[in-house]
């Protein structure tokens, strides 16, 4: 029994080298041909804006604790309409494990993946980006999410007048 | 001593305890809203239910509202009481503006923990949300009322525990509303404790809007540095910036609040005018090189005139490391011109108030569980804020608070007033050590008289002196009285309010060694030639400007090490700058003789907001970080004097050197400190000070701390600016008559100091023939320092 199996796993390996010999090549010629990768690809990270063209980010900080690999800093500020925005917001890509734990944290939507893995280069500081690198034009995945016209605290819309919130109450009237 | 079992646990609690308390000393924590341990229970959130299987009531019941008794047997997360609880989650989120990531509580919030906690995630209520305006309430809180869950916890804190009476709750059914009548600054100096009591983000720190996480946060337990009461806070910081303070719970000092100044005078740490470099002659240097410039410089000068030359000052801001070390630094150096406060009547008022018998000296706690207190010469909200807070705690369980003041004490409750001249004040206390029964006091002495017997028949007395009113013969006499009033069984207890965080060190140290006006003596005469300041301003804190002004311009050599921009500072020959308390370790004792240690929260740099200036951090590598020179002042006296810097040998050694400090080295920066073991020997009586004299159609001219703006550290914080009051003068109505003058008009004041323009204030509760001025800092009344003698002054119209 043991000679057959001998026999066997020595012809095998060549049969199967032999088969893939007549195959068609898997191998792309990067970087003159290149691959289309998945809508869902874990790539390079970007910040949208809402549906109003306004910064989606709020700077709220949940993006850098979950990143396990600390790779997000930023600072958050209050713009004079009460609109919480990011005065400063980095990056890390040197670090970046693009495990996207941050898109899953985010409240806003406003950071995001796209399919870009196209981030090797041999300055350093070129893989750390700053806001103004990292803030696109457009929604994103999603065309419609707008956090401050869901949160009741009267920034988008004045107060009392988001979908499903009743006006400011007459805190001077006992009437019903 | 009910006996019951929570939980399977067996536990036995005091009388009174309800099952909230008592499960959490078996370390069972009930959530909760409303309940606060200062303030209460109400049960009015409902979520603290438990079900109770056995005992005098059964089902499912409110553990905040139901006391602990025998035989009772609790299950605090039955199958029903989860359901329950998660059934009110989602009562009180039905209303949420559900805006979390713009939230200031988020990540401390009681609320988003408990939502997580009893599993509601989806709103299934479909109807409208209740929505409310926002008030302005000034430059400390925030406003957002939409996310109010109503626990009354606010009012209960704002109204019942801190005496304000601007801020309440308006409106019905569920439209309550938590706010003032209309917009405005919250007028209570305790206000900022609504941030620490709101179990959502309804009331937020302004002053820390959107700045950090708490999870971002260094935090470390630490004591505030703005008065000498020594209360327990925690700071936190984030990119080298000092962000927040917020209250530490120590039972014996401060409970579990504290007042704004503590709270909003961190900002001294970040202040951009800080001077965060070694300078010699305002030039940038290296410590090696400033180190070796100050040597040499006392070296020559050692060599020349003798070490008696060289003068060593420190100050009530310096922790007790620095001030040992600055003694032991001028013993090797062989000079005996040591001391550890530049003014002299809180140098001399500290040194007898070091002397109080240590078991008759009140804490905070004896001061909130007292039947009768008697101030005099203190005013508690200026000087020592949370002695307010613990008056009133007192007062609201029926003590009775006794004033005697020149000034118009303000106090979160009402009180019985007695404005008392200055001068006056002796004769009360000399009356105070003479019980005497009197109906009707007519004199002073009787009014003492029958005071002195009211301590004497009260359970637990507090007598509360202020130092610089009272000075030095004052407080003794106030300490004798003291004796006199005490009983073996109640002794009348003694709170003394000091001129800083660590006087009691200064004082306990500086023995019978020189006060600050022989180093001036020595300094007008030539003898001292150099003076080295640790922590210390003596231009800004001797009461004789313009005499310390001469006198330090004759020095050949003025060193300074400190980590604020003084007056003093800008003199100086040689600059080394030192840690803040939060980016040091050290420790500070306060007026009642408790040694209490702080850890560092941060390390010194300059904030990254700074640096970077306002846009992100610089993209450079550099192992340099920008203003890391500052270093504790103890640290740069160990190494000037070769040693090295281990913070415990230096305690193990305070210890070894002093008995009074005696467990100094295992001090626990959580814990509530240790008050220090025996006393200083009472000092020799002192001369009494001359007064100046006071011609019949002059006023007398008394200088007094305020609450904002008069404390050295918090008066740089940026955030208190807007609450520090343009410079004021306060007369009595009949003052004002006499000289015609009315009410918010510009008036000059002439003093020997110079003429001031300020605005008029009438008082009613003050004594008349004195014009009272705050002392404040960076502005006219800067020169004018309280504890002084009463100068002469006249007013009129400006």
């Amino acid at each position: 029994m043991s000679l057959w199996r001998d026999i066997k796993g020595t012809i095998q390996p060549f049969w199967v080298t032999l088969r893939y010999l007549f195959c068609r090549p898997v191998t792309i010629c990067y970087p003159e041909q290149k691959q289309t990768p998945a809508p869902r690809y874990r790539g390079r990270l970007i910040l949208t804006r809402d549906p109003d063209g306004e910064e989606r980010c709020v700077a709220c900080y949940l993006c850098s604790a979950a990143c396990p690999v600390d790779c997000i800093s930023m600072q958050a500020t209050e713009r004079e309409d009460g609109r919480r925005y990011a005065a400063w917001f980095r990056i890390n890509f040197s670090r970046c494990i693009f495990c996207g734990l941050c898109t899953e944290a985010c409240p806003t939507l406003a950071i995001q993946m796209t399919a870009d893995y196209e981030l090797a280069t041999r300055e350093l500081l070129q893989v750390v980006y700053e806001k103004d690198e990292l803030l696109i034009d457009g929604c994103g995945k999603n065309a419609q999410y707008n956090f401050y016209r869901l949160a009741g605290i009267g920034v988008a819309a004045p107060r009392g007048a988001n979908p499903g919130e009743s006006p400011p109450e007459d805190i001077k009237s006992n009437l019903p | 001593m009910p006996t019951l079992i929570i939980d399977n646990l067996t536990v036995t609690v005091p009388e009174g305890t309800n099952i909230l308390e008592a499960a959490r000393q078996l370390g069972i924590e009930i959530p909760h809203f409303c309940h606060h341990e200062a303030l209460g229970s109400v049960g009015a959130c409902r979520l603290c239910a438990v079900e109770i299987l056995a005992g005098p009531v059964k089902g499912i019941q409110m553990s905040c509202m139901v006391p602990a008794k025998d035989d009772m047997v609790v299950d605090t997360c039955s199958a029903e009481v989860l359901a329950y609880r998660a059934q009110v989650i989602e009562w009180l989120m039905i209303n949420h503006p559900h805006d979390c990531p713009v939230c200031d509580e988020g990540g401390e919030c009681q609320l988003q923990d408990m939502t997580v906690a009893g599993g509601h995630g989806i709103r299934r209520y479909s109807g409208p949300k209740r929505t409310h305006q926002n008030q302005n309430l000034g430059p400390f809180i925030s406003h957002e009322m939409n996310r109010c869950i109503q626990c009354y916890r606010c009012v209960r804190t704002y109204q019942d525990y801190c005496g304000g009476t601007d801020f309440g709750v308006l409106g019905a059914r569920q439209r309550l509303y938590f706010g003032r009548f209309n917009d405005g600054p919250l007028e209570s100096p305790f206000a900022g404790n609504l941030v620490d009591v709101c179990p959502t983000g309804v009331f937020t720190d302004k002053t820390y809007r959107f700045k950090s996480r708490l999870w971002d946060l260094q935090e470390a337990p630490s004591i505030c540095p703005h008065c000498s009461l020594g209360c327990a806070v925690i700071p936190g910081a984030r990119y080298r910036e000092l962000q927040r303070r917020r209250a530490r719970t120590n039972k014996r000092t401060n409970g579990h609040f504290i007042c704004d100044r503590g709270r909003f005078g961190y900002g001294y740490v970040n202040h951009p005018d800080r001077p965060r470099h070694p300078l010699v002659g305002h030039r940038r240097v290296t410590w090696q090189e400033g180190l070796a410039a100050l040597q040499n410089k006392l070296q020559e000068l050692g060599e020349l005139f003798g070490a008696g030359s060289i003068g060593l000052l420190s100050s009530s801001r310096a922790t007790l490391e620095t001030q040992f070390l600055t003694k032991r630094w001028a013993t090797s150096l062989g000079s005996d011109q040591v001391c550890f406060e530049a003014h002299p009547v809180r140098d001399q008022g500290a040194r007898v108030a070091a002397s109080q018998p240590l078991d008759r000296s009140a804490s905070l706690e004896d001061v909130r569980n007292c039947d009768l207190a008697v101030l005099i010469g203190a005013d508690p909200l200026s000087e020592a804020p949370m002695l307010a807070l613990a008056l009133r705690q007192a007062a609201r369980r029926g003590a009775r608070i006794v004033v005697a003041d020149p000034r118009p004490v303000v106090l979160p409750m009402a009180c019985e007033r007695h404005a008392v001249s200055t001068d006056k004040l002796a004769r009360l206390l000399r009356g105070l050590s003479r019980p005497q029964q009197s109906a009707l006091p007519a004199s002073l002495e009787e009014l003492g008289g029958s005071l002195s017997q009211a301590l004497l028949s009260a359970r637990s007395p507090v007598l509360i002196g202020g130092t610089d009113l009272l000075g030095p013969q004052g407080i003794l006499a106030l300490l004798e009285a003291a004796e006199a009033c005490s009983q073996p069984e109640h002794p009348c207890r003694t709170m003394l309010l000091l001129g800083g965080p660590n006087s009691f060190g200064g004082a306990l140290l500086s023995a019978d060694g020189p006060g600050f006006d022989s180093l001036l003596e020595g300094m007008e005469q030539g003898r001292i030639k150099a003076l080295l300041c640790f922590e210390a301003d003596p231009l800004a804190d001797f009461p004789d400007r313009k005499r310390i002004r001469a006198a330090l311009s004759r020095l050949d050599l003025l060193a300074v090490f400190d980590c604020a921009a003084t007056a003093t500072v800008q003199e100086a020959d040689l600059f080394f700058p030192t840690t803040a308390v939060e980016e040091s370790t050290g420790t500070l004792i306060n007026n009642e003789g408790r040694m209490q240690t702080f850890e560092q929260v941060l390390s010194a740099g300059t904030p990254i907001a700074e640096s970077a200036g306002g846009s992100h951090p610089p993209r450079f590598f550099t192992r340099d970080i920008p203003g890391t020179d500052p270093q504790p002042a103890w640290g740069t006296l160990g190494a000037l004097m070769g040693r090295c810097a281990d913070l415990g040998a230096l305690r193990r050694e305070i210890e070894k050197a002093d008995a009074r400090f005696a467990g100094l080295s295992l001090l626990d920066a959580n814990g509530e400190g240790r008050r220090i073991a025996i006393p200083r020997s009472r000092p020799v009586a002192l001369q009494p000070a001359v007064a100046n004299a006071v011609a019949p159609d002059q006023l007398s001219l008394l200088v007094t701390e305020t609450l904002f703006g008069s404390e050295l550290l918090s008066s740089l914080s940026p955030c208190l600016q807007e609450a520090i009051p343009a410079p004021f003068v306060m007369l009595h109505p009949q003052d004002a008559m006499r000289l015609k003058l009315e009410e918010g008009k510009k008036v000059t004041l002439a003093t020997p100091l110079g003429d001031l323009t300020l605005i008029l204030r009438i008082q009613q509760d003050m004594v008349p023939g004195v014009a009272i001025v705050p002392r404040l800092r960076g502005t006219a009344l800067e020169s004018l320092v309280p504890g002084s003698e009463p100068l002469p002054c006249r007013i009129e119209k400006a």
